[in-house]
């Protein structure tokens, strides 16, 4: 019998901890987690793409070195950013990961614009090949940022409601995650004309 | 005055449904050509085809044509489609979008997730560029459309195969597992969960045994579906094939999308 009630305690004691949030926030903070790793994915693949541009710009606009050191740059910087887990948890390394990316945006965009002074260029298949990419690179961190964003949203709601708050409080401590802000001009892919 | 005041009130009410960019039509087939921009025969022509490679492939490809975008970005408003609709099988991700507005002279090919590796940006961009745009250009919309609906077919024919049908005897009805428990209905299959495991450990002569049966027994009330544990919203297989059957209707079968794909204009 005693026994018994043991069992039946040790039962009450999950049950508790599932009805007062636990399992969810985990939930949350994983779903978090894989967005995340797919905002990585996708702006890795734009870093991937950036050589192979520059080198095809390069032998056509031979005149925009400036703008092609700074594409070249903006990517540098971005590898130098360390791209981990830990930059969900500190405020800070998000900040820095969001700026370099945002430069690295920029940088991409004028280069773009510089473009279309070079008719040649712009009809070279391999160029034109390149910008579908881009574009599908750019439209991909779009939609993995959106969705990084509503995780994170569902996240943070659900370490600040009732009970879910004293259990984050007691057990878990997880901390609130950043989302993605949209810099002035940033959240915009670059415009590409033909 | 107060009157006004409320109608003011209900309009502000109203307001997010103005803002809120083009609205989601709502699916009729494979090919929706809400745009009138087909002419009916290619359109029974490409729905044939199009159901056909869904038979065959499992593939779901869906040509969506509208009149205009009302000022949304193309690539937000086809992603928004993609999703809502659902367009291909779940957990094979294997759904295209084909979505071209008319005025604003844009198209744009959505690939599913799984099909990413045949359908790449670049071989959906190729195919926007060199099949369908001349074509486009030319005034020649039903060729557009045919033609580009059979390029797309070509790149992603073989990628994936379609399930074979489940026996329709077997498999009962979908049950709801871990996500639909009731909490109480979870503490009592607890308690009995423990009880069960007390008892067995008193009378361990018949340990063995007992847990064999256990096991059986829970294997038959349960019978495995392939949805996932989430898919309470999508039709299931059964549905979809008599759907299918009946009409030639198309119907989603939950394939996510990533932002894959090309866009272009003519």
């Amino acid at each position: 019998m005693e026994k018994l009630l043991r069992y039946v305690a040790s039962g009450m004691v999950l049950l508790m901890l599932s009805g007062c949030g636990y399992n969810v926030m985990q939930q949350n903070e994983e779903a978090v987690k894989a967005a995340w790793g797919d905002v990585e994915a996708t702006y890795q693949r734009r870093s991937d793409l950036i050589p192979n541009l520059v080198e095809t710009v390069k032998a056509y606009a031979k005149f925009e070195k400036d703008t092609l050191t700074q594409v070249t740059e903006a990517r540098a910087k971005v590898g130098t950013v360390q791209m981990s887990k830990d930059v969900l948890d500190d405020p800070k390394k998000f900040e820095e990961f969001q700026a370099a990316q945002n430069s690295m945006s920029s940088a991409l965009s004028r280069l773009l614009v510089v473009v279309e002074k070079y008719p040649d260029l712009k009809a070279n298949q391999n160029f034109m090949d390149l910008q579908h990419q881009l574009e599908g690179t750019e439209n991909r961190i779009n939609v993995a940022r959106t969705r990084y964003n509503k995780t994170v949203e569902t996240f943070n709601a659900s370490i600040r409601t009732f009970p879910n708050n004293l259990t984050n409080k007691f057990l878990l401590h997880l901390k609130a995650k950043e989302p993605f802000k949209a810099a002035p001009g940033a959240d915009k892919a670059p415009q590409v004309t033909f | 005055m107060k009157k006004a005041g409320a109608s003011f009130f209900v309009l502000l009410l109203f307001l997010p449904l103005l803002v809120e960019a083009a609205e989601i039509p709502v699916p009729r087939g494979y090919v929706n050509d809400y745009g009138n921009m087909i002419s009916s025969s290619a359109e029974a022509d490409l729905a044939a085809k199009l159901k056909s490679f869904e038979e065959s492939d499992s593939t779901q490809l869906v040509v969506l044509t509208v009149p205009s975008l009302e000022g949304e970005p193309l690539e937000d408003y086809s992603i928004r489609v993609a999703e809502a609709w659902k367009i291909g099988q779940k957990a094979k991700d294997n759904g295209i979008l084909f979505l071209v507005s008319r005025e604003d002279r844009k198209m744009r090919i959505e690939v599913g997730r799984g099909l990413e590796g045949k359908l790449t940006d670049l071989t959906a961009g190729r195919i926007i560029d060199l099949v369908v745009k001349p074509k486009f250009k030319a005034e020649d919309y039903d060729g557009g459309f045919t033609a580009g609906v059979s390029a797309l077919i070509d790149a992603t024919r073989g990628e994936f195969a379609a399930d074979r049908r489940a026996p329709s005897g077997g498999q009962g009805p979908y049950v709801p597992f871990v996500g639909g428990i009731p909490p109480w209905l979870a503490f009592l299959m607890l308690i009995g969960f423990f009880a069960f495991f007390g008892a067995m450990a008193r009378s361990r002569a018949h340990h063995n045994q007992l847990s064999r049966r256990g096991l059986r027994r829970s294997g038959r009330g349960y019978p495995p579906y392939p949805g996932g544990y989430y898919g309470e919203g999508w039709s299931t297989r059964e549905e979809r094939d008599s759907d299918v059957d009946s009409g030639g209707g198309f119907s989603g079968g939950g394939g996510g999308f990533g932002g894959g794909g090309a866009s272009g204009s003519w």
